[in-house]
């Protein structure tokens, strides 16, 4: 037993190396700009969070559930018992025992890591990913044999004797490895600081509100006071930029992919690549170049030439700006990304810098921004042609009628012909349910969605304040819009504002309202007739605001069975038209709408039903021949049980 | 974002919004009945311009205010009783419910009528000076009559406002009672009511003061005014422009509405709603004049069928509204085409002014490529819903209109349809009617149902002659014959169509036959193909003379399009021949002698030329549906009463073998266009 000494020695260096790494990796985080946070509740919580939040993201995949619960769940008790039975050495036969069933779980769960690494699909990273099944087999593998004895297995002297020093170097080069890998690299930087920092990312996350069920997709306002600081810089420029918990929740990655898998603009091959900009920002907080980085690079762009440090500024040299203007802030990577990480608000974030500081919004963006300033809404339109759609449609104005139990909230689609149709189709439902409603008509501005999204939070802010102050003079109990994006924008970030205009107030898309008149026998429909019909998610209504249902039984209530496109639901894809990315117009090797239509086209659907006047211009705007597009109030429209005045009810242009 | 959001910028006349800047101008529809009630045609016929999305409708050209301005002769609608009233609530609730706005054009209309029949009127004008046009002669209107029809535009005002409508158009336009004041042509007076501008103006200046003093401020009242009358001793431009400031002045009139030449003769007339010979928007400067003086909106129709040509119209502020009239009743859904980026699918008017040279024999308007406008009452559809019922496979012979509509039609309702056309291409009788000068637009029929066929995926195949045998191999389950008719040039043997002496029209405008140096046509139809052939001839350089039988060349055709053959065809030295028969020809050496009789004398003379063009109608080609009638399941019958009901044939719900066989147009009897897509319309809407 020379060696007894040895180990205990080799675990604790372990444990203190990855002490060392640990305040390392913390500093880092530590550059970022202070968040409130309470640190001591995000702990406590952090246990639940993984195991209910966390775990329903990767339950999703149930091969990699059960291999990471048996993987990570069997290293953490394994961890834990190691330092009591060697390195405390506390001398329990059924300690003991439970160390070698929980390490045999370790080594099962990693043999399947293994196996998966075998033949891997494009989007997981390779490089020292590769290497992770192997050192945690070594860990496994070597504590096993270690242990065997203090389980009584074998006589403490069996080391000694049968195969001395030979095996003695091999369980220690296995654990040093081991050790090394899931230990010291966790915290000092390696695939296992995933562990280390999603833990605390969990913990610290910059949305607690995600957890517990929660849904947290509103974009954070920009402090514009910043704006006049000394130093003050609107936006992120470098790494250090960004909130500390941010910088914490870029560490958390573990390289999966999942989320370039989901991109749509990664798949249209335009240059963004969720995870490498992920990894880009792990380089730009620690320093250094991204030519480690063994995962898919941004399509068109060779991977090794981006270099960044903790004060450099990210777009130049780490992050070329097209692939942030690449986004469509679809979240679909939020959405699929089991650490819970949160690129869009890191897209945002340094988009914000890029417009608000550099003015360098690309292509007819800044042209959009200015149109925004100057006439409330991103065409340029004069101002007072907001309401000429309506002109035959003897709508009731707040401003005359004061209160309403329904506000209906128009937006920007009043000045295109195509999305008029669908307001006209939803005033013809408003009238043959009998709400109560009024517009605001000239009054309205627009909703800020497109300059919030292309960076610009001034004029956002600016736009959002001025509407509050106009719905702040009306009584409603009910917002209702066609438009998911102004709908996000009331629901879920006009509440930063310091107004009680919507104190109170329910905001609804319209589907979800018109839902709720049809369950209530207030819209009597005829059944649909006609071909097959799909329907696409939009992803200011789905994943940003979790309306998946309305929509679904609203067609159903006309009789119609969605033909489900694969991706749907929460999985839809991106229509191509959301966070000004039309305007932005990144090239690519394919238009995402071109990709949602091929989608469409699998389902063998005639006509694809759209509850967003956006997804509607997109997918319009592919040739045909392809299905028709409607939105689900003009497909309700055609439906509309109208005995008093037949063909009067359908009529909506 | 739309190229076309001009159109669809509300504006205000008076405090009325007008949705868009698209117009449907008075025009007589011949439809009041009743003693010129605005009864269900006349509603439904609206409502459907308003449901298509028409901002504003002016209807009832030229109605009466008084009794003594008769209504009956084109069924126009009587303003003169309070039994109008409730109709127009009728009319007002089915433009409203849709959004658009309906206002009337109120008149008297003076000597511009017909003494002869409802109440035989004397007839009134300033001057009694007799109309050409109407050929009528009238009396000196007194004082005391003046103030009474000034007192029947008032009441009539009241009853428009009372029945709900939004507004009133005061006729000044046409040659009606307040234009035949302005006008010193006809206006010879020497009392307070004629000779200067201010005594001139007097009249209308009163009927424009005692109807805003009983309908008040905020009813709208405009006027209707010409923008020159073209003729060297009526109103000029300059004159129009002042008497245009002059009513502006006043603060008390809404709107203009402005036209393009006076028409009490037949050659200014045909300027009024010009065909397809005039180029687009012919008079849009004299509304653009007009304009410029005047403070309140403009509206101006006059060969406007485009949605481009009206967006450029309003984009460059030439006037405020376009008129869009013979636009709407080839499509009432155009405005809706418009706004559902459905700009290909809008049946353009062709300018082919069936419509108005109908109204002018006092028959009720229709569209010559339309039959649903006006018979929406009958229950004639303008947007064909799919059948509920089987989808059959449907055969149709034949490329022309009646055709071409049939195949549409059939397609519209969802059925399997095979369109089999002789020709290289489609159109019939239509593209012939094409190749002549000024007439090319006629074509505009074809193109429309060739890219809605295209559009609905009918199996359009040419260059097939169909038979039995090739019909009975596609197995129909309805076969719709439509393959025309043949030149019926060998009715009279003498004329030797035989031995190749004479030729058709058709061969003429085809191209298939060389023109000659000196022509002959001789013409017993006096309808287009006759003209049409000479203007061709003409122009090509022949030396031509048209003969015919009957009254006068082109005797057939209506009063706005043939004043435009004569332009052509005087300017070209054809000589227009009347009451002389085609006795025989005969070959004389190299050259061909036509032996003509004259109608009322015998007395024969000859013309010798090189030659000979008989246009003689047509007779049908109907060796296919005799061939396949046998064996049809209806023996080629259709159920007239069903048919003239517009309701679906007996045939189609009853069990039986063999295919339904139908035929239509031409290869029936030689009619028109109109008959030929009526009937496709009417047979097919029910498939």
């Amino acid at each position: 037993m020379s060696f007894e000494w040895l180990n205990p020695l080799l675990i604790a260096t372990a444990l203190l190396l990855a002490v060392i790494g640990a305040v390392r990796r913390v500093k880092l985080w530590r550059a970022g700009q202070p968040d409130q946070i309470d640190l001591v509740a995000g702990l406590m919580a952090m246990p639940g969070r993984y195991l209910h939040d966390l775990h329903d993201i990767v339950e999703r995949d149930k091969y990699m559930s059960k291999t990471h619960a048996a993987t990570g769940g069997g290293f953490v008790l394994s961890a834990l018992l190691i330092m009591l039975v060697h390195l405390l050495g506390i001398d329990s036969q059924l300690l003991a025992w439970a160390l070698l069933a929980s390490l045999t779980l370790m080594f099962v769960g990693a043999l399947f890591v293994f196996k998966r690494r075998l033949n891997p699909p494009s989007r997981i990273s390779k490089g020292p990913w590769m290497r992770l099944p192997k050192s945690l087999l070594a860990f496994a593998g070597g504590f096993f044999v270690l242990t065997l004895p203090a389980a009584g297995v074998l006589s403490d002297g069996f080391m000694a004797q049968t195969s001395g020093v030979l095996l003695t170097l091999v369980l220690t080069a296995l654990i040093i490895w081991g050790m090394g890998e899931l230990f010291f690299g966790m915290t000092w930087g390696g695939p296992m600081k995933h562990a280390f920092a999603g833990a605390l990312h969990l913990a610290f996350h910059r949305r607690q509100e995600r957890f517990g069920g929660g849904r947290s997709t509103g974009l954070k306002p920009v402090d514009l006071s910043l704006a006049t600081e000394v130093g003050g810089v609107l936006g992120v420029a470098k790494p250090t930029d960004f909130k500390w918990n941010q910088l914490l929740g870029f560490d958390a990655c573990v390289q999966c992919g999942k989320c370039e898998a989901v991109c749509p603009a990664f798949a249209a091959g335009q240059p963004l690549n969720p995870k490498k900009l992920i990894q880009d920002m792990v380089v730009g907080l620690a320093g250094g170049s991204d030519a480690k980085y063994a995962g898919s690079p941004y399509p068109g762009k060779e991977v090794g030439h981006a270099q960044g440090g903790p004060d450099q500024i990210i777009t130049q040299g780490l992050l070329d700006p097209e692939t942030l203007w690449s986004c469509t802030t679809c979240r679909a990577c939020v959405e699929e990304c089991p650490m819970m990480i949160e690129h869009v608000d890191a897209i945002v974030d340094m988009r914000r810098f890029l417009t608000m500081e550099k003015g360098s919004t690309p292509n007819k963006g800044a042209e959009v921004l200015d149109n925004i300033i100057a006439t409330d809404n991103p065409n340029g339109y004069a101002p007072a042609s907001r309401t000429h759609w309506a002109a035959d449609q003897n709508l009731p104005l707040m401003k005359e009628v004061r209160e309403a139990e329904v506000l209906f909230w128009v937006s920007d689609g009043a000045f295109d012909m195509r999305s008029q149709r669908i307001l006209r189709a939803f005033v013809k439902l408003l009238k043959a349910a009998k709400v109560d409603f009024a517009v605001l008509g000239d009054e309205e501005l627009d909703s800020g969605d497109v300059a919030r999204r292309l960076g610009d939070d001034a004029t956002f802010q600016n736009l959002a304040k001025r509407n509050l102050a106009v719905l702040s003079q009306y009584k409603f109990s009910t917002i209702v819009t066609t438009d998911p994006h102004a709908f996000h924008c009331l629901r879920n970030e006009y509440n930063d504002f310091g107004s009680d205009a919507l104190e109170g107030v329910e905001v609804f898309h319209h589907t979800t309202f018109l839902n709720s008149l049809v369950q209530q026998g207030r819209l009597q429909l005829d059944p649909f007739v006609g071909g097959k019909v799909t329907y696409h998610d939009p992803c200011y209504l789905g994943r940003y605001n979790g309306e998946y249902e309305a929509p679904r039984e609203l067609l159903r209530s006309m009789g119609i069975e969605v033909a489900e496109m694969e991706r749907s639901g929460f999985r839809s894809r991106c229509c191509g038209g959301g966070g000004g990315a039309p305007v932005t117009d990144i090239p690519g090797e394919r238009r995402i709408a071109d990709m949602r239509m091929e989608d469409a086209n699998e389902t063998g659907a005639e006509l694809i039903a759209v509850g967003c006047q956006q997804c509607t211009a997109m997918l319009e705007g592919v040739v045909e021949p392809r299905p028709q597009v409607k939105d689900i109030a003009e497909i309700l429209v055609g439906q509309l049980v109208d005995p008093t005045a037949k063909g009067l009810a359908k009529e909506v242009h | 974002m739309s190229q076309f959001d001009v159109l669809f910028e509300p504006l205000k006349i008076n405090n009325l919004t007008i949705r868009n800047r698209i117009v449907s101008t008075a025009h007589a529809e011949v439809y009041a009945t009743d003693g010129g009630m605005t009864t269900d045609r006349y509603v439904k016929y609206y409502e459907e311009k308003a449901q298509g999305g028409c901002g504003l409708c002016i209807c009832g050209g030229s109605s009466v205010v008084s009794i003594d301005s008769p209504q009956s002769w084109w069924s126009s609608v009587n303003l003169s009783t309070d039994r109008i009233i409730p109709h127009f609530q009728n009319l007002a609730d089915a433009v409203h419910k849709h959004g658009g706005k309906i206002m009337i054009q109120i008149s008297h209309m003076g000597r511009r009528s017909r003494w002869d029949g409802e109440n035989w009127p004397n007839l009134m004008s300033p001057s009694g000076i007799r109309e050409p046009v109407h050929r009528a002669t009238c009396k000196v209107i007194e004082e005391e009559e003046i103030w009474r029809v000034v007192g029947d535009f008032a009441q009539a005002a009241r009853r428009a406002k009372e029945g709900g409508l939004d507004g009133v158009e005061l006729s000044a336009v046409h040659q009606h009672l307040i234009d035949q004041f302005w006008s010193p042509r006809v206006n010879k007076r020497t009392d307070q009511w004629g000779g200067s501008f201010e005594n001139r103006m007097r009249f209308g200046m009163e009927v424009l003061k005692a109807v805003r003093a009983e309908v008040g401020r905020d009813f709208v009242v405009g006027m209707r005014i010409t923008g020159d009358e073209f003729h060297p001793d009526g109103l000029n431009h300059e004159n129009m422009k002042e008497i245009a400031a002059y009513y502006n002045a006043t603060g008390e009139l809404d709107f203009f509405g402005v036209v393009g030449s006076g028409c009490d003769t037949h050659n200014t007339l045909a300027n009024v709603i010009p065909n397809m010979s005039y180029p687009p928007e012919p008079f849009l400067h004299l509304a653009a004049g007009i304009k410029e003086v005047v403070d309140v909106p403009v509206i101006h129709a006059q060969n406007i069928k485009d949605p481009n040509q009206a967006k450029r119209i309003i984009e460059a502020g030439y006037v405020d509204f376009v008129g869009m009239t013979r636009a709407h009743i080839a499509d009432p859904h155009i405005i809706a085409k418009i706004k559902n980026d459905q700009v290909d699918q809008i049946r353009q008017c062709v300018g082919a002014n069936y419509c108005i040279d109908r109204q002018y024999q006092g028959l009720d308007v229709l569209c010559i490529q339309n039959a649903a406008t006006s018979r929406e009452y009958m229950g004639l559809p303008h947007i064909i819903e799919k059948t509920t019922g089987p989808i059959r496979k449907v055969v149709v012979v034949g490329g022309g209109p009646g055709g071409l509509e049939s195949a549409r039609v059939a397609a519209e309702r969802g059925h399997e349809v095979i369109l089999l056309e002789r020709a290289e291409e489609l159109g019939g009788q239509i593209t012939l009617a094409s190749k002549a000068p000024q007439r090319d637009q006629i074509a505009g029929i074809t193109r429309w149902l060739a890219m809605e066929l295209e559009r609905l995926g009918v199996d359009v195949r040419l260059g097939i002659e169909a038979n039995e045998a090739l019909i009975n191999e596609l197995q129909p389950d309805v076969c719709v014959i439509a393959t025309g008719g043949r030149p019926f040039i060998d009715q009279n043997s003498e004329w030797g169509a035989e031995e190749g002496l004479v030729v058709s029209s058709w061969d003429i405008l085809s191209g298939k036959v060389e023109p000659g140096k000196n022509v002959l046509i001789y013409d017993t139809i006096c309808e287009f193909s006759g003209l049409s052939a000479a203007d061709y001839l003409s122009a090509k350089g022949s030396l031509v003379e048209i003969v015919t039988d009957d009254i006068k060349p082109g005797v057939g055709i209506g009063g706005t399009t043939f004043p435009t053959y004569y332009r052509s065809l005087y300017e070209k030295e054809v000589i227009m021949t009347s009451d002389f028969l085609l006795e025989k020809v005969y070959r004389e050496g190299d050259n061909l002698v036509a032996v003509l009789e004259n109608e009322y004398t015998g007395q024969r003379e000859e013309r010798v030329v090189d030659q000979v063009v008989v246009e003689n109608g047509t007779r049908p080609n109907e060796e296919l549906y005799y061939g396949l009638k046998e064996a049809s399941r209806n023996k080629g019958q259709i159920n007239n009463e069903a048919l003239f009901d517009i309701k679906p044939q007996p045939v189609l719900s009853e069990s039986g073998d063999g295919m339904i066989l139908w035929r239509l147009g031409d290869c029936v009897s030689q009619r028109n266009v109109h008959a030929a897509m009526y009937d496709a319309l009417r047979l097919c809407k029910d498939l």
